[in-house]
């Protein structure tokens, strides 16, 4: 688990390159939640519950999974769809998934966003 | 082919994807029921079914990206790579530095050609039966001296079973202890009313005792296929008394 300062660095970094990240080509939007708020901004406003709900259920699923198989804490988790990608990122209580177009490179938007 | 020798020969496959690439600490095979096909040598069952079942949650709500091809989990300590292969899906469990891009490559293409290559010399397609976990009753005195070979569960159970098999009846099933021993036993329906329970099992003392379980704990049951059931008793109907 990051230290309180790591965590506040990272977590201005984030907000700062989402920016950055939104108007690349194929990004189709974002959901960033923590324990007390959500900001979502998706090209489409009625796929938000849908996402929301895959977003959440992927996290814990994940954490299932690793948890099962002794990974250690998860730091990210891919999900590819036929026609589109996630990428959820977890940093503290922070859950950030960023939904592009299937063809997106999903390390440089990783990159972007300059977490590690 | 039957699906015995199905699940045998994926096993052998996935167990030299592991020999050639050192980085895979598990890998199995399952289908979209999460029922487990396969698994290599290093494959721990329950970790297999409680993986199947969370994969099984996530796939559920992916009808908002069209569908699941592939999920990466990446841990501090290694990673869950799990993709589909057409009607199944393959689970790799790698160490942290994995190449995945370079897994992927093999997996989507030998294990494919393996399940194609098998599923080519099988005369009908294989049907996977999720198993039931059901809980052990003992049966003890002159029915289990008179039908040692045969275990009892609930109609409803052997009525789905049968459904899943176009009608035709069960008179086998196959029997796993969570200790490992299995077994391979004749089934009837539970006719007692006060032991009607869907959930029970009633098993011959004897082989109780082979499996090492005792009344009151859980074992895994899954039916065999009616043509290989019939295979497997060939000389029954020949039986004069």
């Amino acid at each position: 688990m990051p230290s309180k300062r790591k965590l506040r660095e990272k977590i201005e970094n984030v907000s700062t390159a989402l920016e950055k990240v939104k108007a690349r080509e194929g990004v189709i939007g974002y959901i960033h939640m923590d324990s007390t708020s959500a900001a979502v901004d998706l090209r489409d406003p009625s796929k938000t519950i849908e996402y929301a709900a895959l977003s959440a259920t992927t996290r814990e699923s994940g954490e299932d999974l690793s948890k099962t198989f002794n990974l250690g804490d998860v730091n990210a988790i891919v999900l590819e769809g036929r026609d589109t990608k996630m990428l959820l990122l977890i940093f503290g209580d922070h859950r950030l998934s960023i939904f592009m177009d299937k063809n997106v490179d999903h390390n440089m938007i990783f990159d972007d966003l300059n977490l590690t | 082919m039957n699906q015995d020798a199905f699940a045998a020969a994926l096993r052998n496959s996935l167990d030299e994807i592991r020999n050639i690439c050192p980085d895979v600490r598990c890998s199995f095979i399952f289908t979209k029921d999460s029922v487990i096909v396969a698994g290599d040598a290093h494959a721990d069952s329950t970790a297999m079914e409680k993986a199947a079942r969370s994969f099984q949650s996530i796939a559920e709500k992916t009808d908002a990206v069209g569908g699941l091809d592939t999920l990466l989990i990446d841990g501090d300590k290694g990673k869950v790579y799990i993709s589909c292969l057409d009607k199944m899906y393959l689970a790799l469990t790698t160490s942290k530095d994995a190449d995945i891009a370079y897994l992927r490559s093999i997996t989507r293409v030998i294990v494919p050609t393996i399940l194609k290559l098998l599923e080519s010399i099988l005369p009908t397609p294989l049907k996977f039966v999720p198993p039931q976990h059901l809980t052990v009753d003992t049966l003890s005195g002159f029915k289990a001296r008179f039908s040692a070979d045969t275990v009892e569960i609930h109609r409803e159970i052997l009525k789905q079973w049968s459904e899943r098999f176009d009608g035709k009846d069960i008179s086998q099933v196959e029997i796993e202890a969570f200790g490992g021993k299995t077994t391979q036993c004749k089934v009837k329906a539970i006719n007692d009313s006060n032991l009607n329970r869907k959930g029970l099992i009633r098993i011959p003392e004897k082989t109780c005792q082979m499996l090492e379980v005792k009344t009151g704990e859980l074992v895994r049951v899954k039916p065999i296929a009616p043509q290989v059931a019939a295979s497997l008793w060939p000389s029954l109907k020949e039986i004069r008394i």
